[in-house]
């Protein structure tokens, strides 16, 4: 077909040929040699004697607080493995096992195939085990070939916070959810993955990197020798500093008592958070021995939803302070001179409209400027100042402070709640089923479909506290402080939406004046956020300065009524814990 | 019906061998991974997941069935170009095992390095065609080396040792093949020989004495051999001294990491024991099938690729290594009876260039399997686990197919 032809020559094919058969034979010998000649020889290594790679174990990092308080160390128990291969009897066995443990011989055999990964792999099918159990084991070594224990470290939780929303836990790895882990050859079943929180975030700094140690065993498995060329020590995993201040992270627990809700409390300048609370919470123990499936459907299936935290996976209406984003759209833009006032009667009536709108204080707040509209959130202010803005201004505004986005906290499953726009309204309401207009007096009270989570409430107030450029949250105290992208707004604006957050808290009749505290001046913002599902939920978003630095904190009471009336007196017990006891968060 | 003829009986007697050879070697791999699957029955198993590999190559082969040779033969420049830049792909991607040899598809790999060495023996192949009235002349052979050597370079900077080497083994084939004369390519090969011979003076010593006899026998100027004689026997001489020292301690271990960056964390003597004491034990007709305690998970890690001869010997024993062997021998003397009995002198260099590399890798991995060879990480064709290369397997065998219809 293609125009040379093939002129090969005989004596090539040939010395190929004989070079083939040549190496062919040469791998045959071989194999003959090792398995005729030798087979005795390699037949009876194979059964006596093995030498037997074994992964052996670091503790895990250790988590501590800002200040070195241990929040979870290792805590050392035994566990019970079994080879399926060098069983000799598995149910004499089991019921010995079960005799010795008083587990049961099903759920032996449950775990047994649970966690079955190999007819010559060891699989665990008791933890916990106690001194005196271990011992019984070891006299009745010679009837339970196969079976082996070792140490095993678990998580040991201190009082102070076990929190299992900032913490997550450790997982059991079992043989079903094996091969879906991004790194599967690093981990075998049995072993234990940070699976939320962060244990999970910080898997790879926290985790001890195995070892190998190669050992002779005999046909019980029972190590001969150890042999030392070639093992690989295993070293601890690195320890985690935490933002977390524990003392200010129990006292914010205690103010919420048996309310559900949130606390945050950040350092504005390092982005550190120093207390995440989110109520109500569940004990991280439930982790720890043996957890029943009745307890954990109990958990699941609580109204309170205690599996959630709320800090950065509730969804919430934000309520007024979302007035503050209103306010800077109307200064920064020069729709209206701050210093105007307008009259409030108690209630509005859009142009064009049969349905009126009514303000929080049914008799009006007579002539309102934006710092007195600020300060006593008077809603009709904001009712026919919205009317000056642009729907899609107004969303950008909202969209430039995070929201809508994630924080970037070092925390998985963070969601980014929502900010309607209005493509969404389209695809909600139909073309014609709403108004520019209409919404605006919606969105403007932070209400309607706007959905945040408290930490993003938190990077907005520390936005405004750092007029507009502020550090990553994060609850890593090693993390580098990194930025959020820079808000570039007028001096002018900050300085009149500050000045309104001041006068809440600080004026005769602001909306927060429960929060007020006289040694330190305390900025911010309380909401009353109206929601589907009972009584409004009580917010107060604010920041102060102390000893030089600024600190921020959000406070949520779900369900808990009037931001100031709730919320307000939270915040202010928070401020006070700063001035009475904590010098040392500011130290550090 | 043609279809059917040309397909299962082949359209000459070679080819229907060949099919029946490779199905063998198949089947014997799907029976060897279904036994040390946990479960083989999940999607995730060796087993499946190698059955799935199967139909997918297969379906890429009857595809590749429809290229014309002379396509090939017209585009090989094309065809290595692409392959070349293929390579480069990994190093955009995120590094699989701190190596940039990989394109991760999700379900599979595959390993642009392994269809560069098909390119390489294609456009290899086209040059001494093209050239095929110089081959008696010494300069020849440059070009050839000169492609393999561009295409090592960078198979070697993924890092992939394995392949860099292997895509040099088809190159002597092929130049012999071709009628490169015989003192040529001993020229070629003896550098090697003495650099490794420098290791004993004992051995060195021999081979001095074998090359100067063999320069003797050959004609050509008698200045040109006798410089060449004694540049060998220089090099030879300097090499230990260059080793032991113009190299520290860490720039030898350097060295030394360099040629092995397979070398398995956990040591690969430690492999080499248990694969040697899995074999041994087998002995004449193994232990059974699924009835290998060393080789059942216990000992080898890979043992579905790159050990799966060791499984084989246990579990088969040396009746079961003799048949997949003289498989393997079928196999590759198959190919190379269609290669003779080729009419065309290209198809003809394509198909010894492709053997050969198959060939190499089950050399290697053989000789791996039984300690006469260093741990690589190059599998068995047809037989090992493995998605890339059983791919690669189906390509040369459709190559192989095309060039044999003429």
């Amino acid at each position: 077909m293609l125009k040379i032809e093939n002129k090969a020559d005989i004596f090539h094919y040939r010395t190929l040929l004989f070079i083939l058969s040549f190496s062919i034979l040469t791998l045959l010998s071989r194999y003959f040699y090792l398995q005729v000649i030798e087979h005795e020889r390699y037949s009876s290594k194979s059964q006596v004697n093995s030498v037997r790679a074994q992964a052996t174990y670091a503790p895990r990092g250790l988590i501590l607080d800002r200040n070195g308080v241990v929040l979870v160390e290792n805590y050392p128990t035994y566990i019970l493995t079994v080879t399926p291969y060098e069983l000799d009897d598995k149910e004499k066995q089991f019921q010995i096992i079960s005799n010795i443990t008083e587990i049961s011989v099903d759920e032996l055999s449950t775990r047994y195939k649970k966690y079955y990964q190999g007819q010559f792999l060891p699989t665990i099918i008791a933890k916990n085990l106690s001194f005196a159990e271990i011992s019984q084991i070891e006299e009745r070594r010679l009837e339970l070939s196969g079976f082996q224990y070792k140490r095993f470290d678990e998580r040991l939780y201190n009082d102070v916070l076990k929190d299992a929303h900032i913490l997550g836990y450790l997982r059991e790895l079992d043989r079903e959810s094996l091969p879906f882990l991004d790194k599967s050859k690093l981990y075998r079943a049995g072993e234990l993955i940070g699976w939320q929180g962060l244990e999970k975030q910080y898997e790879n700094e926290l985790r001890y990197s195995k070892g190998i140690e190669y050992i002779e065993v005999d046909t019980y498995g029972r190590k001969i020798n150890r042999i030392n060329d070639n093992n690989i020590p295993a070293y601890p995993g690195k320890n985690l500093t935490l933002s977390i201040d524990s003392k200010l992270q129990q006292f914010s627990k205690n103010l919420l008592t048996d309310q559900r809700g949130v606390i945050l409390v950040s350092n504005v300048d390092t982005g550190d958070i120093l207390s995440m609370v989110s109520n109500p919470s569940y004990n991280l123990d439930i982790y720890r021995g043996e957890t029943t499936d009745s307890e954990w459907r109990d958990l699941l299936s609580n109204e309170g939803k205690p599996i959630i935290n709320r800090n950065i996976a509730g969804l919430y209406p934000p309520g007024s302070s979302f007035k503050i984003i209103t306010a800077l759209n109307l200064i920064e833009n020069g729709l209206l001179d701050p210093e105007d006032s307008l009259m409030c009667t108690g209630s509005y009536l859009p142009p064009g409209s049969s349905n009126t709108f009514n303000c929080w204080k049914e008799d009006g707040h007579g002539l309102v400027d934006l710092n007195k509209a600020i300060a006593q959130s008077c809603n009709v202010y904001f009712y026919e100042t919205v009317q000056l803005i642009k729907l899609s201004d107004w969303t950008k505004t909202a969209k430039i402070f995070g929201f809508q986005n994630k924080t970037d906290i070092d925390l998985p499953n963070e969601l980014i709640g929502q900010i309607p726009d209005k493509e969404f309204f389209i695809n909600t309401y139909g073309r014609w089923g709403w108004s520019e207009r209409g919404v605006l007096l919606n969105l403007t009270l932070g209400q309607g479909d706007i959905l945040v989570t408290p930490l993003q409430s938190l990077r907005y107030i520390n936005h405004i506290a750092s007029r507009g450029s502020t550090a990553k949250l994060k609850l890593n105290a090693n993390k580098k402080v990194e930025y959020y992208d820079d808000i570039i707004l007028s001096e002018q604006t900050w300085d009149r939406v500050i000045k309104g957050l001041y006068d809440v808290v600080n004026s005769e009749a602001g909306s927060g004046w429960r929060a007020k505290q006289s040694e330190v001046k305390l900025y911010g913002k309380t909401s009353t956020a109206e929601n589907p599902h009972g009584e409004p939920h009580a917010w107060f978003n604010g920041f102060f300065d102390f000893e030089g630095q600024t600190f921020s904190l959000v406070v949520l009471v779900e369900n808990g009524g009037g931001g100031g009336a709730v919320a307000s007196p939270i915040a202010g017990q928070i401020v006070k814990f700063f001035t009475n006891e904590q010098v040392e968060i500011v130290n550090k | 019906m043609s279809f059917f003829n040309n397909y299962i009986y082949g359209s000459n007697e070679y080819l229907g061998r060949l099919y029946l050879i490779v199905s063998s070697l198949i089947t014997f791999g799907l029976i060897t991974l279904f036994s040390i699957s946990a479960d083989p029955l999940s999607i995730n198993s060796s087993f499946m997941r190698q059955v799935i590999f199967i139909i997918f190559s297969l379906f890429i082969f009857l595809i590749l069935n429809q290229i014309n040779i002379k396509t090939i033969h017209d585009n090989s420049t094309l065809i290595y170009i692409f392959s070349f830049l293929l390579c480069f792909v990994p190093f955009f991607l995120t590094p699989v095992e701190n190596t940039y040899r990989w394109i991760d598809f999700g379900f599979f790999y595959i390993q642009p390095g392994e269809y560069l060495k098909c390119a390489t023996i294609i456009l290899i192949a086209k040059y001494l065609s093209n050239h095929q009235l110089e081959v008696k002349e010494g300069y020849i052979v440059i070009i050839p080396i000169l492609i393999a050597l561009i295409s090592s370079f960078l198979v070697l900077n993924q890092p992939d040792l394995g392949t860099a080497v292997i895509i040099f083994a088809p190159v002597l084939p092929m130049l012999l093949w071709a009628g490169v004369n015989g003192f040529t390519l001993f020229l070629l090969i003896a550098p090697v020989i003495t650099i490794i011979a420098a290791s004993n003076n004992m051995i060195f010593n021999i081979w001095g004495v074998l090359m100067f006899i063999i320069f003797l026998a050959f004609q050509g100027s008698l200045l040109k051999r006798i410089v060449i004689y004694f540049a060998n026997i220089f090099t030879g001489l300097l090499f230990p001294f260059f080793w032991n020292d113009f190299l520290n301690g860490y720039q030898r271990q350097r060295f030394i990491d360099f040629l092995n960056p397979d070398l398995d964390p956990m040591g690969s003597s430690y492999h080499i024991i248990q694969s040697i004491t899995a074999i041994g034990s087998g002995g004449l007709f193994g232990k059974g099938w699924g009835q290998g305690s060393q080789t059942q998970l216990k000992f080898l890690p890979v043992q579905e690729s790159d050990f799966i001869l060791s499984v084989i010997a246990e579990e088969f024993g040396f009746f079961g290594i003799a048949i997949i062997m003289f498989l393997f021998f079928m196999l590759i003397k198959t190919l190379l009876d269609i290669a003779f009995k080729s009419s065309d002198y290209f198809s003809s260099l394509v198909i010894v260039g492709l053997t050969s590399i198959l060939f190499s890798h089950i050399f290697v991995n053989s000789a791996m399997t039984i300690g006469l060879m260093p741990v690589k990480g190059l599998p068995t064709p047809f037989v090992s686990a493995g998605g890339s290369f059983m791919l690669l397997c189906f390509i040369i065998l459709s190559l192989v197919t095309n060039f044999s219809k003429n």
